[in-house]
Formats: C-alpha cells, structure tokens, sequence
C-alpha cells in the first residue's frame, strides 16, 4: 500500500502545484463572495485533486502498466481510495485554516465561525462524490473516464448554489439535530465502503 | 518436466475474434516462441497470460500458481516486455525506477544500472523522448532486474535495430542456460525464433495448430515446389497450402514421408522456414474457406 502511495507521490510530483493553485483560485473566488465558501473550498479543492491523481493513471493506460506489478488490481483500488481520503482531508482542513485566517485578518468579511460540523458536512459530502466517482472511473476505459471528470465539474458547479441553499433550509427547519447528523453519516459511510466494494468488483473484471 | 505456464480450455470472446478452448503448456527451462499471422490471437493471449484481460472461461497456471488467485507471488517472479509501452511518460527512467523498484523483492540495483549501461540508456532520460527500441530495452531492463523466473515477451523485437536485436537474442539465451528460467517470445520476425526458440506455438484465427519442439516441426512438414502438373484432387490434399503461380506451385506438405513418396522424384523438396507455416497454413485456410 505504501509503495502505491509513494508511486503516486512520484508519478503527481510534478504536478503538486497544481493542488495548490486549486485551492488558491478557489479560495479567491469563493471566500469574499459566497457565505457558505467554506463547504466550496474544501470540496473544490478536494474534489479536483483526486481527479487529478487519478487521470494520471490513464495518460498513458498506465493501468496495463500497475497491473502487471505485484499487486493485485484490489490494492490498486484500496490504496486509491486511501489517497482519495488523504485529498479530502486536506482540502477541508486547507479551507478550514483559510477561513479561520480570513475570520483573522478580515473579520469585515462576516465570515461565519467554524464548527467542526462544518469540516464533518464537508468531509461528507466529499465521501459521497468519491463514492459514485470512483466506481465510474474504473469501469470506464480512458475516454470514459475524461468524460466523467468533465461530468462532474460542470455538476459540481451548477449544484453548488442549489445545494447550499437546500442546507440553509434544513438547518432553518430544525432538520440539525444530533440524531439526523448520526444517521447521515452512517450511510455516508456505509455508501464509501458499498462503493469502494463495487469498484473493487469492476475494476477485478475489468479487460484492460 | 515442469510447466511454466498451463493453460487449460482459455477462451475468450470479442464481438469479432474468439480465442478459442487454447490448451497450452509452456515448457520450463526452455524458449518458447508464439507465432501466427496478424489477429491470430497472440496478443490476445499474451494479455490473459499476464493478467491484463479476464478469460471467458478456462484456467491459467503460472509457476505453478492459479491466477488470477495468486497473481501476486506470480507477478513477483515474472518480467514482462511489450512493444508497447505504458509506463509514466513524463518521468524520467530514474523516477520510474525508484517508483517500480520497491515492488520486488529481488530487485538487484547494481544489476539495474549494468544495463541502462549496456543498452546505452540514460536515467536522465524522460519515458516520452524515449524511441520504440529504446523504451524496449528499458522495460527488458526491468524485467532482468529482479531475478524473474519467467520472462513474457510480446513482440519485443519489432522496434529493435538488428544490431541490438542479435545482443538482445543472445542475452536471452544465456539467460535460459541454468535451466530454470523460461521464456516465451511473440513474434512477427520469425528469423530471431529460428534463432533461438526451443518451442514452437502456432496461433492461427484464435486456435492453437500445434505447440511442439521447433526441430520436430520442422522436420514434420515439407515444402514441394513443382509442375503444375503434380496437382491434382489426391496431390492437393497432402498440402496445408500451396501457393500456384504460371510457372508450377510451391506448396507445404505436413506429412514429411508422404509427400518424399509421392512427389520425391518429381519436385523440389526442402525444408520449411517459421515464416513459410504461417504463410501456406493462412493461405490454406483461405483457399479452403
């Protein structure tokens, strides 16, 4: 697993910076200008960095390539979600440190305070995006799956105001109580490992 | 003797090819070369042996493992060199070496940098300003670094310049000379497998003709050349194909002894190539459809 991850490590460390300018753009254009930029930036940032650890294993079919190391086409795809939740990690907590730097810096702003429900809401909904990417991607061939990184782009973007909006009416509704946050998050992670099994399974079958 | 590779009724079916119930063992200790014309399904089979495609049915065997359920001691012990390449392209040959190398158990470095050195390599080197040969050679490199038991090779000459293509035949042979190491090499060029093969397999439209020792094949058939006036309904059955052209024919008789009787003192007889077992068992198949 570690070795896949450093092979990650190697084969994106040209492109790193790339990671960071995601978070940069996002962090510009969201923070002074959408309330809930919190969720935008973490997700965004997320989101396209696991986009761009996976498509550089199709530039090249460089799947013909990990199959043939010794590993089994289940770690391939472990140590891929593993990763995936590495990015989420990062870019939430990378949004998080912007947000509280700007609370900070530029409390003009009015910028809401952070909670940690903030983080788990975007943790979340990060997971669920893995959660139908990843099956898609490698059930695809290569052209697939440039497809649905287009896909879900231009979704992320045009649900993003409706979405948020949704949130704000649930939280106004009363729908923030303990128990509902309990059960979300139970079957946000029941789909991460449902789907993590799928991709396993299409992925094993998959002829490449 | 032990069986480097089994392979037990493999099928597996596209909308326009099926390779068709292959059942093939792959002798260890030996060179085993897999021919047959283009969309004969050597490729095809290559990638189901190495575990790239899934088979319809059938079973494979390496090294005396299942695969796919043991496909990772298996991989361990293999090395595979492909005409095509699909490693990182944008790194350089020491940045994919330090991404492959610590997969293996065995990987030998010093014997690593001996062949960059040999194949006149440069780790400095990005995959993309690789040419064909020399991405060739550096997956071959790979390959002989870490002790693999078994080296899988398709087309692996076909970019290759002929001066590197003799060192790469006899660096095979002598890797081949404990013993305990196996290779199996498709080809187009079937001069380099007259070279060097010890085995012959003959894929022809997705079913296997024959899998036998190179010497006993071909010594088995026989290419007749002679008058037209040879040919006729019993005559033409003894051929596999032939070839008629307005000067007489030429045709490849796969019963030796036969065709010395019945065309011995009437035709020119000589031994086939490779080449000419692809060609006369692609024409026949032709002639008779």
């Amino acid at each position: 697993m570690l070795n896949l991850l450093r092979k990650d490590y190697i084969a994106l460390k040209s492109s790193l910076w790339a990671i960071l300018f995601y978070f940069v753009v996002f962090s510009v254009a969201f923070i002074p200008t959408v309330e809930m930029s919190m969720y935008f930036v973490g997700i965004y940032t997320a989101f396209s960095s696991i986009m761009l650890a996976t498509m550089i294993d199709i530039k090249n079919h460089n799947h013909k390539f990990l199959v043939t190391l010794p590993l089994s086409r289940r770690n391939i795809v472990q140590a891929k979600y593993l990763s995936a939740i590495l990015y989420t990690l990062f870019g939430v907590f990378a949004s998080s440190g912007a947000h509280w730097l700007v609370n900070f810096l530029f409390p003009e702003l009015n910028k809401p305070d952070l909670s940690v429900l903030d983080i788990l809401i975007s943790v979340g909904m990060v997971l669920v995006l893995i959660s139908i990417y990843m099956p898609l991607f490698y059930a695809l061939s290569k052209k697939g799956a440039g497809i649905i990184n287009t896909v879900f782009m231009i979704v992320l973007i045009i649900l993003a105001q409706p979405v948020a909006s949704l949130m704000n009416m649930a939280g106004e509704n009363g729908m923030g109580r303990a128990s509902v946050y309990v059960f979300v998050s139970v079957c946000i992670l029941l789909l991460f490992i449902a789907s993590y099994f799928v991709t396993v399974r299409l992925f094993a079958r998959k002829d490449l | 003797m032990m069986n480097a590779i089994e392979l037990r009724n493999l099928s597996k079916t596209y909308p326009l090819f099926k390779l068709d119930q292959i059942t093939l063992d792959i002798k260890q200790g030996y060179i085993t070369g897999l021919i047959g014309p283009n969309g004969a399904g050597k490729s095809t089979l290559i990638s189901l042996i190495t575990g790239l495609i899934r088979p319809d049915s059938g079973s494979i065997k390496t090294l005396g493992k299942e695969v796919p359920a043991q496909e990772i001691n298996v991989k361990e012990r293999i090395g595979i060199v492909s005409d095509e390449c699909f490693y990182y392209e944008h790194l350089t040959i020491r940045e994919m070496k330090s991404m492959i190398a610590p997969f293996y158990k065995k990987w030998d470095e010093k014997l690593f940098n001996n062949y960059l050195e040999q194949f006149e390599l440069s780790p400095k080197k990005k995959i993309e300003e690789l040419s064909k040969g020399m991405k060739i050679k550096f997956s071959l490199a790979i390959a002989l670094s870490h002790d693999a038991e078994l080296l899988i090779m398709d087309e692996p000459t076909s970019g290759l310049d002929p001066v590197f293509r003799r060192e790469l035949l006899d660096l095979l042979a002598d890797m081949i000379q404990d013993e305990t190491r196996s290779i199996i090499f498709s080809t187009h060029i079937t001069t380099d497998l007259e070279r060097i093969a010890d085995y012959i397999a003959f894929i022809h439209k997705g079913k296997l003709v024959f899998n036998e020792a190179k010497d006993d094949v071909l010594e088995r058939y026989m290419i007749v050349k002679g008058d037209m006036k040879l040919l006729d309904a019993d005559t033409r059955r003894q051929f596999v194909g032939i070839r008629e052209t307005a000067v007489g024919f030429e045709g490849l008789a796969d019963n030796r002894a036969e065709a010395e009787r019945l065309f011995g003192n009437y035709a020119l007889l000589h031994r086939p190539s490779l080449e000419d077992l692809i060609y006369f068992t692609a024409k026949g198949e032709k002639h008779h459809a």
